[in-house]
This record gives C-alpha cells, structure tokens and sequence, in this order.
C-alpha cells in the first residue's frame, strides 16, 4: 500500500479514493477525486487554479523549502520489517508533522504581518479624513477633544517657493 | 457469417459513442466552449462495432470488435474479444477481413482494481492472440495494465515495454 499524491492539487489520495489515467505515453496521472480529475480533463493548469498547492507553492502563498520535507521522500526499497523501526518512524511521522505544521504556521504569520500595520494606517487615515461623516464639522470647533491634534509640518524654504511657484 | 453478425441488433447512441471513443476526445478537446456536461464522455465496454487499435506487430492496424466472450454488456480491460481485421499493413501475418481473437490492453472505461482504486487508460487498444491466448505479434507497443497477469497472459506482459 502506498500513499501517492494526487495531481492537481497534491493532496494525498488514501487507498480506496481515486481513478489513475494512465496516458499512452506511459505516464500516470492519479487524481484523489472527481473534481480533480474533471479540472484535469478540461486542460486547467493547476498553477493557475487557486486552490491547489502548486499554485499556492508558486506564489508564496504556503513554505516550500523545508528540512521537514526531506522525509517524505519518495523510497523506492522495500525496507525488512523490523518492529523497532516501525515504532520509531511512527514516532518520529507525528513529530514532524508537528514540527511542519508549527513552521507552516509561523510562515504564515510571516506573510500576514505587514497587514496589521497596514490596517492601522488606513485606520488613521480614514479618521483623518472621514470623522465629518460622525460628528459635524460646528461640534468640533467647540470641543477641541473630538478633533485630532493639529501637527506641525516643517516645510523647507525650498519647498514653500515651490509651492508659491505653482499657484 | 460476417454478414449475419452484422445485421444482428445494432444499439445506435451510446454504443456508437463508445466505438467511436477515439474520435470522440479530439472532438471533445476542440469544443471547450459548450458547456462542460456535454464535453464528459461515459465511457462504456467494448462491445459488437467496437474500433479497436492493434497494438502489437502482427500486421493489422483497426479491428472491429464482433463479440465479446465473457460478459453480457461488453468486454472490458483484460477481457478476450472476437475482431474482425478492418485495415492492415500490406505484409503482415494477418490480412484485412480475417476473424481473429484479441485480448483488450487499454480501455477508456476506468476498471476497479483490487485497492478500491481505478484505471483508465487513453484509448481502446487489443493485442491479436491466437486461440490459446499467445499472441500472433512479438512485439506490443505502449503501456498495459496489471490486470492481464491476473487472467494468465503473462507472454503479452513479458513483451510490454511499460506496464502501467
């Protein structure tokens, strides 16, 4: 029994899922699914289709270089039962599972962080320019608190005669 | 004889559809734009009309099926077929109308396999064989599937050059 991955979006296809097309030129294509299968019938390319992981891999979107991947190399030596063996690799299978799945999380951190400050600049921008849409315009001459404190600009004596220039 | 088989029933629709599998998937590739429903094939046996292609080097190159031995709707992968030679090559050990046994190496109709997986292959293909099962030709060509050892034709698997 051997889990293979599937072709257009690799995943892994478990035994009793799945149709192989073996194309005349000998190569076998393996698909986990039907949808898959059907995507690759109508030609898609799975690097364009957004919900695989290759096209996923190909645009950062998720890790691709990782030491955790080198275990799951593809073998193709039969190994001689051995039951140490097989206890430890099955040991060893949900550590690293753990451990890929800690970095891919930690990747993913990575790539969503510039969203926060991004989120807090808009954020300001948008209390800069829209508050009139909340309170109006007279309320805020009154009470100075509702208002954002003025900021000071320093303009270079070169900047000004640009201005000046301009208008 | 060959007369008589051909004006027995002759299922028009699906049945044309599936002899004529071959054609059916350039055409399919070449009207993407219709909707998809139409543009899947089902896929079904290899039954009385069939075209099958020959692939090993016993001369013939099409060969319709006339009879499927075993199986009521049709012959599948692995099944052993009654054909009648429809094109061949000038000098080959088979000539053009010569009634011949087959055994089916690659179907379009997916086949379960033991796991619970299935195969399908990219076209109908069949190996000529003589009544024993060895087969007429010392060469075939492509890939073939597993299932033929199951059905002991082992000398058709020793002359694959990739077993699928």
């Amino acid at each position: 029994m051997r889990l293979e991955n599937c072709w257009f979006c690799s995943s892994t296809i478990y035994p009793g899922h799945g149709i192989q097309f073996v194309r005349n030129d000998a190569k076998i294509f393996r698909f986990c699914r039907s949808k898959c299968h059907k995507n690759f019938k109508m030609k898609r390319n799975p690097r364009k289709v957004k919900w695989t992981k290759a096209y996923r891999r190909l645009h950062g979107k998720d890790m691709t270089q990782d030491s955790t991947f080198e275990f799951e190399r593809k073998r193709n030596r039969p190994e001689r039962y051995d039951r140490n063996l097989t206890e430890d690799t099955l040991k060893a299978i949900k550590k690293i599972d753990k451990v890929r799945v800690d970095r891919a999380a930690r990747h993913h951190a990575q790539r969503m962080k510039p969203k926060r400050a991004k989120e807090l600049k808009e954020a300001e921008r948008e209390l800069q320019q829209s508050i009139s849409m909340i309170k109006a315009p007279a309320v805020q001459i009154q009470e100075p608190s509702l208002t954002l404190p003025k900021t000071k600009v320093k303009v270079s004596p070169q900047q000004a005669e640009d201005n000046r220039m301009e208008e | 004889m060959a007369a008589s088989s051909a004006s027995k029933w002759f299922r028009a629709g699906r049945s044309l559809l599936a002899g004529l599998s071959e054609n059916g998937l350039q055409r399919m590739s070449h009207d993407m734009g219709c909707s998809d429903a139409l543009c899947q094939q089902e896929r079904t046996f290899i039954q009385m009309r069939t075209n099958l292609k020959v692939v090993d080097n016993s001369g013939a190159k099409r060969v319709m099926c006339i009879q499927a031995l075993k199986g009521k709707k049709g012959a599948r992968l692995g099944d052993t077929i009654v054909a009648s030679v429809k094109e061949a090559q000038p000098g080959g050990k088979v000539k053009k109308g010569a009634v011949v046994y087959g055994v089916v190496v690659r179907a379009a109709m997916q086949r379960g396999r033991c796991d619970g997986s299935e195969v399908k292959f990219d076209d109908n293909a069949v190996v000529l064989v003589n009544k024993q099962g060895e087969p007429i030709g010392t060469r075939v060509f492509g890939p073939v599937p597993h299932e033929l050892r199951k059905k002991k034709h082992v000398k058709i698997l020793s002359l694959a050059e990739n077993i699928a």
